[in-house]
């Protein structure tokens, strides 16, 4: 394929409970450290959880001037301060690049934390409270426009909020306008702030656990809220070679799939359509992957389905790709989830190192695959599949490759 | 023209001045208006009364009667224009056929009524007592997963929140696709419901109609102050012209172009040159392979806000030069209200209407003339035309513009 056709991955962002700046973040995966503390954004006392994966130590003047945080939502913040470092990890400045040529696509799960604060003073009663600022940063599109606001972005702008896959539509959105020539360069991924309705919500259905996540663990309690942002910027591959920049990754293509069943269970044959979709599209076949990055929340029904469409799709393969989730460490940050494991995904074929499931005590029968015990591994991994499934079965697989000229 | 090419096979809408395509085109040829005194909530606290509300909507007679208990006002309106749509098409969903069929809904708003409901239920039952049930409705893409869920579509489904142009950016995406090889079909659909909690939001904001002024949606009118807001759904199924001969499908119309771009200007506030709008309309036209002189029709993002108007106006006046005079422009905002979201999937809709019945719906309450709005509005009467060529805006202040391009399939 021609140069100009091909999407490469040239700089990377991350705001986790694991640490700020890819570098932070990825020494923090590859060494199995958990961003699980006490809950500070809420009271937690009336529920039975008081645990999630709040982004720590984060000052959004450490990026965004003072004057202008007022007027952006914490998702925004994450979002925005997730750019900057991908934009300054790519070593681009949009002063520099042209800004027609740019877009911004966010996806997320929950939308714009001010929301979340007006719906608390309506229904506490204060029609007289509500206030213009929180008005105007309320509806989720702004995550998506405030980043472009910020940078003088001015190619194509999108927000997908597909739930808890949304960062992997975006990615892949992302990649589709840069290869019909729509644009140079893209600033994609998720965001999502620590949500008060995600909290409860999430407990309603009994999908979180108490202490820890435990993904594919026999005695896994469920998932743990997260918050944070991913961004990477994508890139033209002859524009990201002539100016020398460091590519991490190439993004091949994706599959999307619908299960058409029921709005939060999952079906293994959904699943399992949406990474076929992968490979038809990328002209690859089970055989090609070297690593999965799984959903893996934690959930006893998500692995368990997960590990099924995995075993249906990798055939005599399914013990020999190794298949971790980075939800054990970061918990689940909703909209963020599969942006921020698509860069690690990006470090990983850079790297070759994969990152593991940690938590791991006791295996279980219905997920007896490869996840990748407590350790990180060094392994030569040319291909890897980021999945990221959601609310309402909507399933994505993201195909993303070592860079070869 | 880009290959393959796309077209227009079924059309399914729920609007506030009429249900079922044929009588929302009859109403916008007859000039009918479907804002009237909002019934949904109380607004006797407000100084505005009045709204684009959906009426005599009755979701058995599209859904039947069971699964309806959990599903809010807006999955109701997209799931009964899916429906509406999907029968218009003829189009039979079976496990051969369902991978290439995908959904992807424009709606941003409307998820803020689930999330107080969620929240007043917390609030009185507490945190830890809130039904499970309401839980899945607190996410945006509700409504479209339930799109595919009813009707057993498996190809993909995306939500797309943009505001005033998420309409159309979805239709962007759905083309793209399509071209992409990813699906041979696509539902593109926009929804947005009324209800008290968005209703004080744009009210905060001094964005209603009413609060200076009279209370009418009077597009490129003098006397135009602010929105009246307006609610319902609209869903285009469209697909791949081969597929489309294949099962001898009726066609109404085809998808030539859509360009969706933004102005990174401030938030909240319209650019004052509206420099991404001007690039929407000659991308949405190189997207076509068309020319500026092959327009014959452009449905306004008009919404009766003094600027916005003014401004596109402005932005035709500028990209068409001396032919802006000679092109009818008119706003079906004028009839139905702002919707959001939902805007641009009605005046595609409306759009398909004018390219099958060959008639311009008019820009209805126009009656004082504005110097810094002089373009041919359609005032008051429809037009009895034959339309080859519509072009379709959408924009509104936060940066968001798109435009779309339609046309008569030959």
């Amino acid at each position: 394929m021609e140069d100009n056709k091909r999407v490469v991955v040239t700089g990377l962002g991350v705001v986790s409970s694991v640490g700020i700046g890819k570098k932070t973040f990825w020494d923090a995966i590859l060494s199995g450290k958990s961003g699980i503390s006490e809950i500070s954004s809420f009271d937690t006392s009336v529920f039975r959880c008081h645990r999630g994966g709040e982004v720590k130590d984060f000052d959004p003047q450490d990026f965004i001037p003072k004057r202008k945080i007022k007027f952006l939502g914490r998702a925004s913040q994450l979002a925005i301060s997730a750019s900057q470092l991908a934009l300054d990890d790519a070593n681009l400045s949009l002063k520099n690049i042209p800004k027609k040529r740019t877009g911004v696509i966010i996806g997320t799960t929950m939308g714009e934390r001010p929301l979340e604060e007006l719906i608390q003073v309506w229904v506490k009663g204060g029609l007289k409270d509500i206030d213009r600022l929180r008005v105007l940063q309320a509806s989720a599109n702004n995550i998506s426009a405030n980043i472009a606001i910020y940078f003088k972005a001015q190619g194509q702008n999108y927000l997908f909020p597909t739930a808890c896959a949304a960062g992997n539509y975006a990615i892949g959105y992302g990649f589709d306008l840069i290869r019909n020539d729509n644009l140079d360069y893209i600033l994609v991924g998720g965001a999502d702030a620590f949500s008060y309705y995600a909290f409860i919500g999430f407990q309603s259905i009994y999908a979180m656990a108490q202490e820890k996540c435990q993904p594919f663990d026999k005695n896994r309690k469920g998932m743990m809220l997260g918050e944070g942002a991913g961004i990477l910027l994508l890139e033209r591959l002859d524009l990201a070679l002539k100016r020398g920049a460091n590519i991490y990754a190439e993004i091949l293509g994706y599959g999307l799939s619908c299960d058409a069943y029921h709005p939060t269970a999952s079906d293994p044959n959904g699943i399992a359509n949406s990474l076929e979709k992968a490979f038809k599209e990328t002209g690859l076949t089970y055989k090609d992957i070297d690593y999965v990055c799984a959903h893996g929340t934690g959930t006893a029904l998500n692995d368990k389905v997960e590990c099924q469409a995995i075993k249906q799709v990798f055939k005599e393969r399914r013990k020999d790709v190794p298949i971790s989730s980075l939800k054990s460490m970061i918990g689940h940050p909703m909209g963020a989830a599969s942006a921020i494991e698509a860069v690690a995904c990006s470090l990983v074929v850079k790297e070759d190192m994969v990152p593991p499931t940690i938590n791991f005590e006791i295996p279980d029968p219905e997920c007896d695959l490869d996840c990748v015990p407590n350790t990180a591994r060094k392994k030569k991994v040319n291909i890897a599949l980021n999945n990221g499934f959601a609310f309402g079965g909507n399933n994505s697989c993201l195909v993303i490759k070592k860079f070869q000229e | 023209m880009k290959s393959p090419r796309i077209v227009i096979s079924g059309v399914g809408v729920i609007a506030p001045n009429g249900i079922g395509k044929e009588e929302f085109w009859e109403a916008l040829k007859e000039g009918r208006s479907g804002i009237r005194q909002i019934s949904v909530f109380d607004s006797s606290l407000f100084k505005t009364h009045l709204a684009g509300e959906v009426i005599n909507f009755e979701v058995e007679k599209f859904l039947g009667t069971k699964g309806l208990r959990n599903l809010d006002r807006s999955t109701k309106f997209l799931c009964s224009a899916a429906k509406l749509a999907l029968e218009d098409a003829g189009l039979q969903i079976t496990e051969e056929n369902t991978n290439d069929i995908g959904v992807i809904t424009a709606t941003t708003l409307s998820v803020i009524w689930n999330v107080a409901d969620f929240s007043r239920e917390a609030e009185e039952e507490g945190p830890r007592f809130v039904n499970p049930a309401m839980f899945p409705g607190t996410t945006i893409n509700a409504p479209s997963s339930q799109v595919s869920i009813k009707f057993k579509i498996k190809g993909f489904n995306t939500t797309v929140s943009t505001g005033y142009t998420a309409s159309l950016d979805a239709l962007k995406y759905a083309v793209d696709f399509i071209r992409l090889g990813r699906a041979k079909v696509v539902l593109v659909g926009g929804v947005e419901s009324l209800f008290f909690q968005s209703f004080v939001g744009f009210y905060k904001l001094d964005f209603l109609a009413g609060i200076k002024g009279e209370e009418i949606s009077c597009p490129f009118d003098k006397r135009r102050n602010g929105i009246i807001l307006g609610e319902g759904a609209g869903v285009l199924v469209i697909e791949e012209e081969n597929h489309a001969r294949e099962r001898n499908a009726k066609v109404y119309a085809e998808v030539l172009g859509a360009e969706s771009l933004f102005d990174a200007y401030r938030s909240g506030r319209y650019h004052p040159y509206m420099e991404g709008l001007k690039r929407t309309m000659s991308g949405a036209i190189e997207d076509s392979g068309l020319n500026k002189e092959d327009i014959d029709y452009i449905s306004a993002a008009a919404n009766s806000v003094p600027e916005q108007d003014k401004l596109e106006t402005q932005v035709i006046k500028e990209f068409f030069e001396d032919k802006a005079k000679e092109i009818p422009i008119s706003s079906i905002k004028s009839m139905i209200g702002e919707a959001v979201s939902a805007s641009g999937i009605f005046q595609l809709c409306a759009s398909v209407g004018s390219i099958d019945k060959k008639f311009i719906p008019p820009t209805i309450n126009y009656k004082e003339s504005d110097p810094d709005c002089d373009l041919d509005y359609v005032p008051n009467k429809s037009r009895d035309q034959e339309i080859r060529n519509v072009l379709i805006n959408n924009f509104g202040p936060g940066g968001n513009n798109a435009s779309a391009i339609i046309g008569k399939y030959e």
